[in-house]
């Protein structure tokens, strides 16, 4: 992935882990691409607490994040209507690979998924993802996040499709565990190009 | 924020302050973004083999305990935590082989929360495991170099699951 150089300085970025460790290596990939601003929370209740007391411009997240794991909390800041952080890009990190989760994740308003464990150049290519590619909010009854339709579809259940979009063929059920490439495809808007 | 309507959804457009800021002049290419950060976690090495170290001693602890009078009421969730800090750490680092047990571990434990039975020898097989690949002689294999090891946990894990 190659795309124009991207800026972080300034920015204030939420990083929510159970694990210090790992915190500080999320850390250290900031600080090399340029951010000095780094939060660090372990639990999903200083998440929406940081959220009511500071400006975040990005928050991410483990999808393990106690108690109630990094879905739930994505879904409580994109449902909460008067949260002044409703539409503050959220990437969400995991080891759980499987189909199901990453959909999961996607329809909880995630903007990206991240595989973990991960490397710098996974990191940098999530964030510039997000940054240099803007989707469209969706604010339904059902949800509220960015834009879920796909250039590949036909997901069992018609998962992120909505009335209106052309009927298409079902595809298979892919294995057990997606690759980081399968992941973000999941992610990437049915109209690039015509969205911005 | 620019808004349009659609029958059954809204949908509109935000330019975040992070999009905005982000593709700002004066950033730094991916190139020297990526360089930086491995030279950051480079730098975070130096007392990376003592933590492995601590969180090893921790499983083992866990471990020994699980089923005796003083094992933790949470020693599965703890166990599970450190294993998962290990694999995701592991790979970071460099320790293919240490991420790769942690990994199976993680996917036994998991399997355990979920109802299968708790097998002790198992877990303590996968810690076993563990701290060898914690040794010099075997922390920079890859899981491909000790077939026998990997493709055992895996049958070990696939047996307790089903």
């Amino acid at each position: 992935m190659v795309g124009p150089a991207m800026n972080l300085s300034g920015l204030v970025i939420l990083v929510a882990d159970p694990s210090s460790y790992m915190s500080m290596l999320i850390h250290s990939m900031l600080r090399g691409f340029g951010n000095s601003k780094v939060l660090e929370v372990r639990h999903s209740s200083a998440v929406l607490e940081t959220l009511t007391t500071q400006k975040i411009d990005i928050l991410i997240t483990d999808a393990r994040i106690p108690p109630r794991g990094g879905l739930l909390l994505t879904r409580a800041i994109r449902r909460k209507e008067d949260n002044e952080n409703r539409t503050v890009p959220i990437l969400v990190m995991t080891s759980d690979l499987r189909e199901s989760t990453v959909k999961l994740a996607r329809d909880a308003g995630a903007n990206m998924v991240i595989a973990k464990p991960m490397s710098p150049a996974s990191l940098y290519d999530r964030l510039a993802w997000i940054a240099f590619n803007p989707r469209q909010f969706i604010d339904t009854t059902n949800y509220f996040g960015p834009d879920r339709r796909f250039k590949i579809e036909g997901y069992p259940g018609g998962v992120g499709r909505r009335k209106g979009d052309k009927a298409v063929e079902i595809g298979a059920e892919a294995g057990p565990a997606l690759a980081q490439n399968d992941i973000d495809s999941l992610f990437t808007a049915a109209r690039v190009g015509q969205d911005s | 924020m620019t808004k349009q309507t659609e029958p059954d959804a809204r949908a509109f457009f935000v330019d975040t302050r992070f999009q905005r800021l982000a593709r700002r002049s004066g950033g730094i290419t991916r190139e020297q973004a990526i360089n930086q950060a491995q030279a950051g976690i480079e730098e975070a090495r130096g007392g990376f083999e003592a933590w492995v170290d601590t969180e090893l001693k921790e499983l083992v602890d866990l471990v020994k305990s699980a089923g005796t009078d003083r094992a933790a009421p949470d020693w599965l969730d703890a166990a599970n935590f450190r294993s998962r800090q290990l694999r995701d750490v592991g790979t970071t680092m460099g320790f293919e082989l240490l991420s790769f047990v942690a990994d199976s571990l993680c996917d036994l434990l998991d399997s355990i929360a979920a109802g299968a039975e708790c097998n002790m020898d198992s877990v303590v097989c996968h810690v076993d495991a563990l701290v060898l690949s914690r040794q010099e002689r075997y922390r920079d294999m890859q899981p491909d170099q000790v077939p026998d090891l990997t493709k055992g946990l895996r049958r070990v894990v696939r047996h307790v699951s089903t």
